[in-house]
């Protein structure tokens, strides 16, 4: 990164083939849209070769491409709050009931019905864990993320772990 | 906190039994890292579970957009120049800096290195100098006694091209007071060429009635017509009813005052 800082910019490619999929990930578990997310991990890409030179290169590069990431990610749901709101809803009623929608997982039923629960947590809970999967929970860079503690980051990750078990054990009871 | 208070609580919370009071306390250790939530019982199947979900994976498109996207900033950043690149903080702060410190330089260097007043300046400054010397030399020659000092004065004003107000004042001075008529004409020719200031014009004029000397007189009246003042008719109408005055002067000042009614 320091080397697109100081203009190599070619540079950025490596950086991409690396990270894009772990932040497309993180995006997808964040939005379940494919195409919004690459639309949002382009855009990621394009703020760090705008703000490249707001790199000090002190911390870790994935923890300042996440903290952009979250912000790309608040951004596009501040701007499309509607928008949203009705995609989310059309959502629901394509996801139909939690029966209906267990039944049709024949494989990985397991893993399915945690993508659902996952679904079903308040955005905050989800970004959390999600931030702890990818960055491989490194809850103190996580923090600078967040801009909070080490300590605060685990009780965040505890209770949306938490939350996270119940929304599932409630799926599960429907099987 | 002792372990096995510690251990306690674990236990009860992968059995589900935590009290609210207890939920807290046990968040609490979690945030003094006194309990890794990785490590609870309860928790590691779905934190595994959650560890091992397989996300898709961003399709070609996102590869060309980007390699679009990086193709084209490269462009950009190779065609040089555009403002808002120019303008932009981190690149422009770099230039701003070095302008000033090169400003600050060239201002310093231009005062240390500049070169000593030209000869103009010097010429200008010399001639001054001399000017208000023969003012000073000019005011005490006409306090000496002598008619010709007094005179040498009074010419020495001829060679001034700019004199002051004190260099007139004095001239006036000498024009109403002094005992010499010569002296008194002398100064009278050389406040000529002030006549077009007011406040020398009005001197002039209140010096008629101050004049016995016939010559004074006709030259004052002289220069009125020739400077064409007209308030000074009244003064002059005073020399004519004056009997001290000769008739030929008398004659010679109705001309004049003829002139400028």
């Amino acid at each position: 990164m320091l080397k697109v800082k100081d203009g190599d910019i070619d540079k950025l490619g490596l950086l991409f083939e690396r990270y894009k999929k772990p932040l497309f990930g993180f995006f997808y578990g964040m939005t379940r849209d494919p195409e919004l997310c690459e639309d949002l991990v382009q855009n990621v890409f394009f703020r760090i070769l705008k703000y490249r030179y707001l790199f000090r290169g002190e911390g870790d590069f994935k923890t300042w491409m996440f903290h952009i990431a979250r912000n790309v990610n608040h951004d596009h749901f501040r701007k499309n709050k509607w928008k949203n709101k009705e995609s989310l809803d059309s959502w629901e009623e394509r996801l139909g009931t939690d029966e209906n929608r267990a039944t049709q997982f024949h494989h990985d039923e397991e893993l399915d019905m945690l993508t659902l629960a996952m679904e079903r947590l308040p955005e905050d809970k989800r970004e959390i864990l999600l931030l702890s999967k990818f960055q491989d929970k490194k809850y103190k860079e996580i923090g600078e993320i967040l801009g909070c503690t080490e300590g605060a980051v685990k009780v965040k990750v505890f209770r949306a772990l938490q939350e996270l078990k119940e929304v599932y054990q409630q799926l599960e009871k429907h099987l | 906190m002792n372990d096995m208070h510690i251990r306690d609580l674990i236990q009860k919370f992968n059995a589900g039994n935590l009290t609210t009071a207890e939920q807290l306390e046990f968040e609490r250790l979690i945030e003094a890292g006194q309990v890794d939530p990785a490590t609870l019982e309860a928790l590691a199947p779905v934190g595994q579970k959650l560890d091992s979900i397989e996300f898709p994976s961003p399709s070609a498109d996102l590869d060309d957009r980007f390699y679009r996207m990086l193709a084209l900033q490269k462009r950009q950043a190779r065609s040089g120049f555009s403002w808002s690149q120019f303008f932009s903080w981190p690149e422009f702060a770099p230039k701003l800096a070095f302008a000033s410190i090169a400003l600050v330089i060239g201002i310093a260097v231009g005062y240390w290195v500049k070169p000593a007043p030209g000869p103009d300046v010097q010429y200008a400054r010399v001639t001054n100098e001399l000017a208000q010397l023969r003012e000073m030399m000019m005011l005490s020659l006409l306090e000496k006694e002598s008619a010709t000092e007094r005179l040498k004065a009074v010419n020495l004003t001829q060679e001034m091209h700019q004199v002051s107000n004190k260099v007139t004042g004095a001239l006036i001075q000498t024009l109403n007071s002094d005992e010499n008529v010569n002296v008194r004409l002398a100064a009278l020719e050389a406040l000529v060429p002030y006549a077009k200031d007011v406040s020398v014009r009005t001197e002039l004029i209140r010096s008629i009635g101050r004049q016995d000397s016939p010559l004074v007189q006709m030259a004052l009246a002289e220069l009125m017509e020739q400077i064409q003042e007209k308030k000074s008719i009244r003064e002059l109408q005073k020399i004519i009813q004056s009997d001290k005055t000769p008739e030929e002067v008398k004659d010679r000042i109705k001309e004049s005052i003829k002139v400028l009614s």
